[in-house]
């Protein structure tokens, strides 16, 4: 069971390294230098943290634009190649499938992110020709940025058992809107001071993915550390969550009439 | 060519003909570009204007990515700080909102705090003249951070500076003097600003301070402006003393400071911070002479 997990997990990372996704670690290097030096000549005072925020920032975006694009693309791409009904007729249940699609981008996704993290770690001991105690911080919040992507490509995965591209992909990007602005939509909920609006947003606010949890960039670049309960209490949250996303993903592809 | 191979071969494209049109279409939008670009570049465009003005929806617009966004801004408000600077007939309408913009995005960005109040407090044409806006501006950043003892220091600042409320001054020197990690001249500097506000000595002390605790050129070169000022201004007094102890002297008034030199009152000819000679206005006191890069407005 587990060599079929994995082996489609694999698969699913040489699939993306053939289609040349890791070139967008040319782009993040590019913006990184030149985005220091541009700020470091415009700007008063805070070259460092520019380059944290600006550093993480684009770690983020350019691993969440992955996960939501070959995130929504890992079941439709093999039913629209017709290569999925190859697979299933070898002995690998449906459900091996799902969840070896799923690890396989997230293993993508971490080498991604590691190679994009030693860059910036480069820049940042370039800047000043040392590190400093507080660049830890920064590494947490690229493990932050890790449990995001996983929750991420969680949510491109169900979108992608259920809808066509298109659709996944707009679905995904709302829900990656939304669990950003979760607080807000709580708050206006209760502003308007129905009692149904109210509920409305508080059930949206507790079943809807909070993404806003997983980002401490900001204050990864002033140095502040994550508070140790923060790290184990949003590590299992992204865990439980990912775990729903993917089991529903599975439920959803079980049932799923393939022609 | 046979007409019979001209007809099954498929039509080639130009490509060098079209490589080359590609090439002119792009050096043509450029020039374009640069037309229109130069046209705005008057008044117009000078100022951009602030579309969003709300840190609260700018920063959820972000979707978390609030801190770049917040150097995105600051950087902008250093830009337009200088520009207006430059432009002769500063204005600075939005320097405030820019830095309530800036902190309300990145609440811990320290330097918006110190370098905004510095230049929302200073009179124009250095800076805003607003320090009722420097206040609040700082009292937020108290909020945000209030393990930071620094903004204290630039609060007592503005009142006993701009506001020349010593009271005010040396209650919050003191109180900045109590936060963790605050040294040991805040509590003097209380003592002195509460004892002797108003006095240039005790100006002279503040604007050191800030001389040497910043790290930003543009706060390094107006603490230096003002400390030459002040410098200046101390020196203009006592040889206004000097000239009033020749007059009664000699029972006449000095024509120039060699009179002074010459009588034994001074050791040489007196110049100021700048290195420009001093000289003896028509109303017979000290003052700057003419070229003198000192600007005493700054004293007062």
């Amino acid at each position: 069971m587990i060599h079929r997990i994995s082996s489609i997990a694999r698969h699913t990372f040489k699939q993306s390294v053939r289609d040349k996704v890791l070139y967008n670690l040319i782009v993040f290097a590019f913006l990184l230098i030149a985005a220091s030096i541009l700020f470091g000549k415009i700007s008063v005072d805070i070259q460092r943290i520019i380059l944290v925020n600006l550093g993480l920032t684009a770690i983020a975006i350019f691993g969440l634009l992955i996960a939501i694009f070959i995130g929504i693309s890992l079941v439709w791409r093999e039913i629209d190649r017709r290569t999925l009904y190859n697979i299933l007729s070898k002995p690998v249940a449906r459900w091996e499938f799902v969840l070896g699609k799923y690890l396989g981008l997230l293993l993508t996704l971490l080498v991604n992110t590691a190679i994009m993290a030693a860059g910036f770690y480069l820049a940042l001991f370039y800047q000043d020709r040392r590190f400093q105690a507080q660049d830890v911080a920064s590494l947490e919040a690229i493990y932050f940025i890790l449990l995001e992507l996983a929750l991420m490509v969680g949510v491109a995965l169900f979108f992608s058992c259920i809808s066509s591209l298109t659709l996944s992909a707009v679905f995904t990007f709302c829900v990656f809107i939304i669990g950003n602005l979760l607080a807000d939509i709580r708050w206006f909920g209760s502003e308007t001071h129905s009692a149904l609006v109210s509920a409305i947003t508080t059930f949206l606010y507790y079943l809807l993915p909070n993404f806003s949890l997983f980002n401490v960039i900001g204050s990864a670049a002033h140095g502040a550390p994550v508070a140790g309960y923060l790290l184990v209490s949003r590590s299992l949250y992204a865990l439980l969550y990912a775990a729903i996303l993917v089991s529903a993903s599975i439920l959803i592809f079980e049932e799923r009439e393939l022609q | 060519m046979r007409l019979e191979d001209a007809l099954s071969r498929p039509r080639q494209l130009p490509r060098g003909l079209l490589w080359a049109a590609l090439v002119i279409a792009l050096m043509a939008q450029a020039a374009l570009r640069w037309t229109t670009g130069s046209m705005q570049t008057g008044s117009a465009a000078a100022t951009t204007p602030l579309y969003i003005s709300s840190g609260k929806l700018l920063r959820d617009l972000s979707l978390g990515y609030d801190g770049l966004l917040a150097d995105i801004y600051w950087t902008r408000t250093v830009q337009y700080f200088g520009r207006e600077r430059l432009s002769g007939h500063p204005r600075f309408d939005q320097l405030g909102p820019l830095l309530r913009i800036t902190t309300t995005l990145d609440p811990h960005l320290i330097i918006a705090y110190r370098f905004g109040a510095i230049f929302l407090a200073e009179k124009p044409p250095g800076g805003a003249g607003r320090p009722a806006e420097a206040l609040q501006l700082l009292r937020r950043g108290i909020v945000a951070n209030p393990q930071y003892w620094r903004l204290w220091q630039d609060l007592g600042f503005i009142y006993y500076w701009d506001l020349h409320d010593y009271r005010a001054a040396a209650r919050v020197f003191r109180a900045g003097s109590e936060r963790p990690g605050a040294e040991i001249w805040m509590k003097t500097l209380a003592a002195a600003v509460a004892a002797k506000g108003g006095e240039l000595r005790t100006s002279q002390v503040l604007w050191a301070q800030i001389y040497r605790a910043t790290e930003d050129e543009t706060v390094r070169k107006s603490a230096l402006a003002h400390l030459e000022a002040l410098e200046a201004a101390q020196e203009l007094q006592e040889l206004d003393k000097a000239l009033a102890f020749y007059e009664k002297q000699t029972g006449h008034p000095a024509s120039s400071f060699k009179d002074l030199v010459a009588a034994g009152l001074l050791r040489r000819m007196p110049r100021d911070p700048s290195g420009t000679p001093y000289m003896v206005a028509p109303d017979g006191k000290a003052s700057l002479g003419p070229g003198s890069t000192i600007d005493l407005r700054l004293v007062h």
